[in-house]
């Protein structure tokens, strides 16, 4: 934030196209990004992720609008996602059975007014308090909505779901939208759009007055402002954007049921705003990133990617409060220092150790569900492609070398990092 | 001109009565000190001024409307604006952010959230002003949580007077300074509530009678007495129930 004062204001004495350059950059970058990774990564497996990525970065950072702007941390977030997804999917199948003229790209809209809608309504009640209470109201209203939606089975098409066809719309430009790279695109610019309106957003009174209330509400009463209404404004606005986020995982699906609404999707999207940091309006989008991969590629390799993905949550909420985002900004001081370098290499040498301590637990919890949940299948198992035997006392003990020798051989890199640290904190103080 | 009018206001926690039927009028432009023992109810009468507790009985008038029932925010709107005792301020944004949010809503911005307010002149330019006055353009991009407690204190008020209110109510503003500091406090608080009406609790007596037009004692949520610096000082109730015990 202040980072972002301090080059407004040296900026007036520069050219105009530096202006728009400095100020635009990153998003110009972001676009390249969205726009160029289709040509980069061609297969079929990872143009899914990068959808996924893009669906998951705008709930993430609609959800970071409420714990990390507002502060206010809801367990049911994915109801304006589910919501919004199951009115794209009958918005959809209306325009296909009545034959109306209305492209593709704009369902993700209809979902977002459709949860905005609901958005109103719950968060009229739920923004009355803040804090646990609020947390707890919003618990309460994704039961409702969940279990309503097995009981309304007209709307929510009970426990199968809503089906549609996303290539019997109408057609533009002759885009069909039945290959995936098309839908990667139409989700890769609403994703950009509504990054970019959310960051926005921040820069608004509205959004400022958020921050106000997140960090003393009491005293935003005194500068005129009602508490209560800047909650429920940013509610509403983060849920437009959730439901956007289920639209285009409706399009993306071509499916909506209870599943997008359940207490697993709030679940995560509070884990991937948590991870990436939610002190940083960057922050969700590399949570979102980082989980949309972790739950595809981890699911590969291990069927318990769900504890690794938990324990990763735990690491980072014990050591890293602040989130990835936190960690990267950490080194913003270190910009244009040859300290940096120093630090990094630092890093490089911690690295390996802590890799192999890693793969020692991770040997030692692999072996023990082998042993205990899938004991039916015998001990014989393949652990990172290398085939060994869980009941055999050599796999426990290679377990236990990896785990404790890879500690000792980390914990004895720490002074390195320590060190590198000091040297780029003693530079910085000898610039000045 | 009177511009805030207090009557028989009381008000009680249980089964004490802190504020047992004050009468009080503050006239425009004027510097009312608010001075009494601890314990009088002096914070409480503040609270119930700025809408932070609600009188059990009794009217208070700003300008001729009541503002009885009204929530904090809504006395605001209406130019009343208040300092706290113990420092009151938004921890986790910036000091420029901070004087910034004590504007916003009297600079017509209010809910709005499809104008970019970063890059306001107007607002912008009037925060880079209140900071100036404040002494605080070297922090202005420090977070509040981390400043030092005078400095704390200074953006308490900053806040405060940050959107024009013309009446405002210092709590304590000089509590836990320095000599030093209460006389710079001081020198500021006279500029800014220069055309303004401004109500001060204090403790400090050098401070009190060396800015107030007038003062009140409030004792045990009385108002005892009411009346210029001289005549508060030569006031043989007042001596009694107050002055007369710093003296000895």
């Amino acid at each position: 934030m202040s980072g972002a004062l301090i080059a407004h204001g040296s900026l007036a004495a520069r050219p105009a196209a530096l202006v728009i350059v400095a100020r635009y950059g990153p998003w110009i970058a972001v676009a390249a990004v969205f726009a160029g990774l289709p040509l980069v990564f061609r297969s079929g497996t990872a143009l899914t992720v990068m959808s996924l990525m893009g669906i998951s970065i705008v709930f993430a950072v609609s959800y970071n609008m409420l714990l990390g702007q507002t502060g206010m941390l809801s367990f049911g977030h994915a109801v304006y996602f589910g919501l919004g997804a199951y009115f794209a999917v009958h918005c959809m199948n209306t325009v296909i059975t009545g034959g109306l003229p209305v492209p593709l790209p704009v369902i993700p809209f209809v979902g977002g007014l459709g949860a905005l809608f609901f958005a109103i309504l719950f968060g009229w009640v739920s923004t009355k308090r803040s804090g646990t209470a609020f947390a707890m109201i919003s618990l309460g209203l994704a039961e409702l909505v969940g279990s309503s939606a097995l009981i309304l089975r007209s709307f929510f098409g009970g426990e199968e779901g809503v089906t549609t066809d996303r290539t019997r719309l109408l057609r533009l430009f002759g885009v069909s939208f039945g290959q995936q790279i098309e839908v990667y695109y139409l989700i890769a610019v609403w994703s950009f759009v509504c990054m970019f309106l959310m960051f926005k957003f921040t820069r608004t009174p509205l959004g400022r007055m958020c921050n106000a209330v997140r960090d003393n509400a009491e005293r935003a009463e005194f500068v005129g402002y009602n508490p209560r209404m800047v909650r429920f404004l940013a509610f509403c606005v983060s849920g437009f954007f959730a439901g956007v986020a289920g639209g285009l995982a409706a399009i993306h699906f071509e499916i909506a049921n209870s599943a997008y609404f359940g207490a697993t999707q709030s679940g995560n999207v509070l884990l991937a705003t948590f991870i990436g940091g939610r002190g940083y309006f960057f922050g969700p989008v590399i949570g979102a990133v980082l989980v949309s991969y972790l739950q595809v590629m981890l699911s590969d390799i291990t069927e318990i990617w769900q504890l690794y993905f938990g324990l990763l949550f735990i690491v980072m909420v014990m050591f890293a409060p602040q989130g990835m985002a936190g960690l990267l900004m950490m080194h913003r001081p270190l910009w244009g220092w040859r300290a940096l370098l120093r630090v990094l290499a630092a890093y490089a040498i911690a690295l390996p150790p802590a890799a192999t301590m890693l793969t020692g637990v991770a040997l030692g919890i692999e072996m023990t569900y082998r042993l205990t949940v899938k004991a039916a299948e015998g001990p014989d198992m393949s652990f990172l492609t290398v085939p060994l035997a869980a009941d055999h006392p050599l796999a426990w003990l290679s377990a236990a070398t990896l785990t404790i020798g890879g500690f000792i051989l980390f914990r004895l890199t720490w002074p390195i990092i320590t060190v590198a640290w000091a040297s780029a904190d003693d530079r910085k103080e000898q610039a000045r | 001109m009177t511009v805030l009018e207090l009557q028989d206001i009381r008000k009680g926690f249980g089964a004490a009565d802190v504020i047992r039927g004050v009468n009080l009028s503050i006239m425009a432009c004027e510097r009312h000190a608010l001075i009494g023992p601890n314990g009088a109810g002096k914070s409480t009468l503040f609270n119930l001024i700025s809408g932070r507790l609600r009188p059990d009985t009794g009217s208070i008038t700003l300008r001729g409307s009541d503002i009885i029932a009204m929530p904090p925010y809504r006395i605001n709107r209406r130019g009343l604006s208040r300092s706290f005792q113990i420092t009151n301020i938004f921890d986790r944004m910036s000091v420029w952010e901070n004087v910034r949010a004590g504007m916003l809503w009297s600079a017509g911005e209010r809910y709005a959230f499809w104008r970019d307010v970063d890059h306001a002149r107007e607002v912008g330019a009037r925060t880079d002003q209140v900071l100036a006055d404040f002494d605080l353009v070297d922090r202005r991009d420090t977070l509040a949580g981390i400043l030092t407690y005078a400095e704390q204190r200074a953006l308490e008020i900053a806040i405060t007077v940050a959107g024009g209110a013309d009446v405002i109510l210092l709590d304590e503003p000089t509590a836990g300074m320095s000599r030093a500091e209460t006389d710079r406090a001081v020198a500021l608080i006279r500029r800014i509530s220069e055309g303004r009406t401004l109500m001060i609790v204090e403790h400090d007596m050098s401070v009190v009678f060396g800015l107030a037009d007038r003062i009140s004692v409030l004792v045990y949520g009385e108002i005892v007495a009411s009346g210029t610096p001289a005549e508060i000082r030569n006031n043989p109730k007042v001596r009694e129930a107050y002055l007369g015990e710093e003296a000895r």
